[in-house]
């Protein structure tokens, strides 16, 4: 049977995380830091233009690129939010999450052997997606840098088959956002070695007290650089599916080929309700931000009262305190914290090269929840 | 000390729960214990927080006597030398009324009056309010139902369902 079935599938690694998850779903009274989204629902505002969307029947297929409307609200929003100009007409693609979008990018840019630099530990999808549009991966370890990307750990990894370097700030999983200085230097270093930057900023509207820079709105970096991003993180819109891609017009237009044949567009009701998000959802999305904001400090000084040492996280929702002092791996750590203790967190094993010794905890969880559980593993790191 | 953004902060937070501890507040805002034990302290001798209180939902305690609610508008008669605070004292001073308002449109103040009955509400309004000196007109709305107090949604929650790991 197996045979028959792909090559390149079978060599892809099953997710590390998956036996895991089985062990967690069927349990009851566990409390899970381990989810990777927000605790809100969408604003209402926005679930009831998704609703009027549908009750007019606005229920087809949208053009391949998306809603000229939806690619100009963004447009607006970007230039905004981050000072990125990107052409609604040309230069946006509106894709299925940023997951689909980070899939036809990679098939976008590779032929064969191609190097994608991925830093680690890193969102779990990168690689396989890396590997399935047939080019190598190339880890880069960025855990002795406080997890940031550094110009002097990629120049020894740069070769003439680098295409691309992916860039995720703020991080899953570390929450660690890279500084502009530091993005000054990469994409110094992109237009020298002539590679892209792959920048993935689903999380950008959740940072707290730094300054967020996009990759994009560096001087120069409109032909280097492809921006992802979506509104599943800052808008709480997991569901609806909807994220974007904005490059040059000849990349979008390729890769929509891709988009196109693949996927044909995003949900129609997904875009109206995106519409509504950056027209009338800003303020929603701030108390949202402060609220993870509170959260942040709290796991933050959790932690370090427990003697786990952290960087903290600047943005998005998740936290990376090492375990090492413990002498547990990461994995056993976990699996003895959800077994003693009904906790579940994700073993920083799975999140590639530096993440060993190390356990994500998603903070996006209610407060009284997450103060049980960090009483807990307080408890089990203390009693080890 | 009132006016810091820590202030703010705090409002916003007991806003949404008055009690939460001082000690978790503090870690969430990353200040120490005694910034938000003064701060409030503060905020109460100032009366900017007032008073601590509930948001009940009675439907829920169907062995409790409910309150009978209503909104009354009122309109008034102005006179001169007499503000509609000065009005507003007289009216607000009665037990029944639990909330009072200056409103603009065809009224002056809206009310929210409780009673233990009907008629309870009924003979404060003719009794009372109407004979107030300068009231000039009143409207009662008896309340049927609530669905929502303070910001919080009353009744059913909203649930959802979450995938317990995610990478
Ligand atoms: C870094 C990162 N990129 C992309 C995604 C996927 O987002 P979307 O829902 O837009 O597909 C996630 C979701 O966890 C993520 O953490």
């Amino acid at each position: 049977m197996s045979m028959m079935l792909s090559r390149r599938v079978r060599d892809l690694p099953p997710s590390g995380i998956r036996k895991f998850f089985d062990l967690v779903v069927g349990a009851k009274d566990i409390i899970s830091l381990g989810v990777g989204e927000p605790d809100f629902a969408t604003p209402w505002t926005v679930r009831s233009e998704g609703v009027y969307a549908i009750e007019h029947g606005r229920t087809s297929y949208t053009s391949n690129l998306g809603l000229l409307a939806c690619r100009e609200a963004i447009s607006g929003y970007l230039k905004d939010r981050f000072s990125v100009s990107y052409n609604p007409e040309t230069e946006i693609l509106l894709t299925i999450g940023v997951s689909e979008a980070v899939d036809i990018v990679l098939r976008t840019l590779l032929d064969p052997g191609d190097e994608v630099i991925v830093p680690e530990p890193s969102y779990v999808c990168y690689g396989p997606l890396v590997q399935m549009a047939g080019g190598t991966v190339v880890s880069v370890d960025t855990s002795d840098t406080g997890f940031i990307p550094t110009p002097d750990m990629l120049q020894s990894v740069v070769s003439p088959r680098t295409k691309a370097l992916i860039l995720c700030s703020p991080s899953n999983p570390t929450g660690r956002v890279i500084p502009k200085e530091t993005l000054l230097e990469l994409l110094a270093l992109a237009v020298k070695h002539q590679f892209w930057i792959v920048a993935d900023e689903v999380y950008a509207e959740l940072v707290y007290d730094v300054a967020f820079t996009s990759v994009a709105s560096l001087p120069g970096a409109k032909d280097h650089v492809i921006l992802l991003n979506g509104f599943s993180k800052a808008f709480a819109m997991t569901g609806w599916r909807l994220g974007y891609l904005c490059a040059p017009p000849e990349v979008v237009a390729q890769a929509n080929k891709i988009h196109q044949y693949s996927a044909l567009c995003a949900p129609i009701m997904a875009q109206y309700a995106a519409i509504e998000a950056v027209k009338n959802g800003l303020s929603e999305l701030e108390s949202m931000r402060r609220s993870y904001e509170h959260r942040r400090n709290y796991v933050v000084t959790a932690f370090q009262e427990m003697g786990l040492s952290l960087h903290v996280p600047e943005g998005a929702f998740y936290c990376f305190p090492s375990i090492r002092e413990t002498g547990l791996s990461s994995e056993v750590f976990a699996m003895r914290l959800l077994e003693e203790k009904r906790v579940a967190v994700v073993p920083g094993s799975v999140f590639g090269l530096g993440g060993e010794g190390h356990i994500r905890c998603c903070y996006a969880a209610d407060f009284d929840l997450l103060k049980e559980a960090l009483s807990r593993i307080a408890a089990f790191v203390k009693a080890l | 000390m009132i006016s810091t953004p820590v202030a703010q902060d705090i409002l916003k937070i007991l806003s949404k729960n008055a009690r939460l501890p001082a000690a978790d507040m503090a870690k969430m805002l990353g200040v120490a214990v005694t910034v938000v034990e003064d701060t409030m302290r503060a905020l109460e001798e100032a009366e900017v927080i007032v008073r601590y209180t509930t948001v009940v939902n009675e439907q829920k305690m169907p062995q409790m006597k409910r309150k009978i609610r209503a909104l009354i508008e009122v309109g008034i008669r102005p006179e001169r030398d007499r503000g509609f605070d000065d009005i507003a004292r007289r009216i607000a001073q009665y037990p029944n009324v639990v909330a009072h308002y200056l409103i603009s449109g065809a009224y002056d103040f809206l009310l929210i009056v409780e009673g233990d009955s009907l008629e309870e509400i009924s003979s404060f309004v003719s009794d009372k309010l109407a004979s107030t000196d300068n009231v000039r007109s009143t409207s009662t709305h008896f309340i049927m139902k609530k669905y929502k107090e303070k910001g919080i949604l009353i009744g059913e929650q909203e649930v959802t369902e979450r995938l317990a790991i995610m990478p």
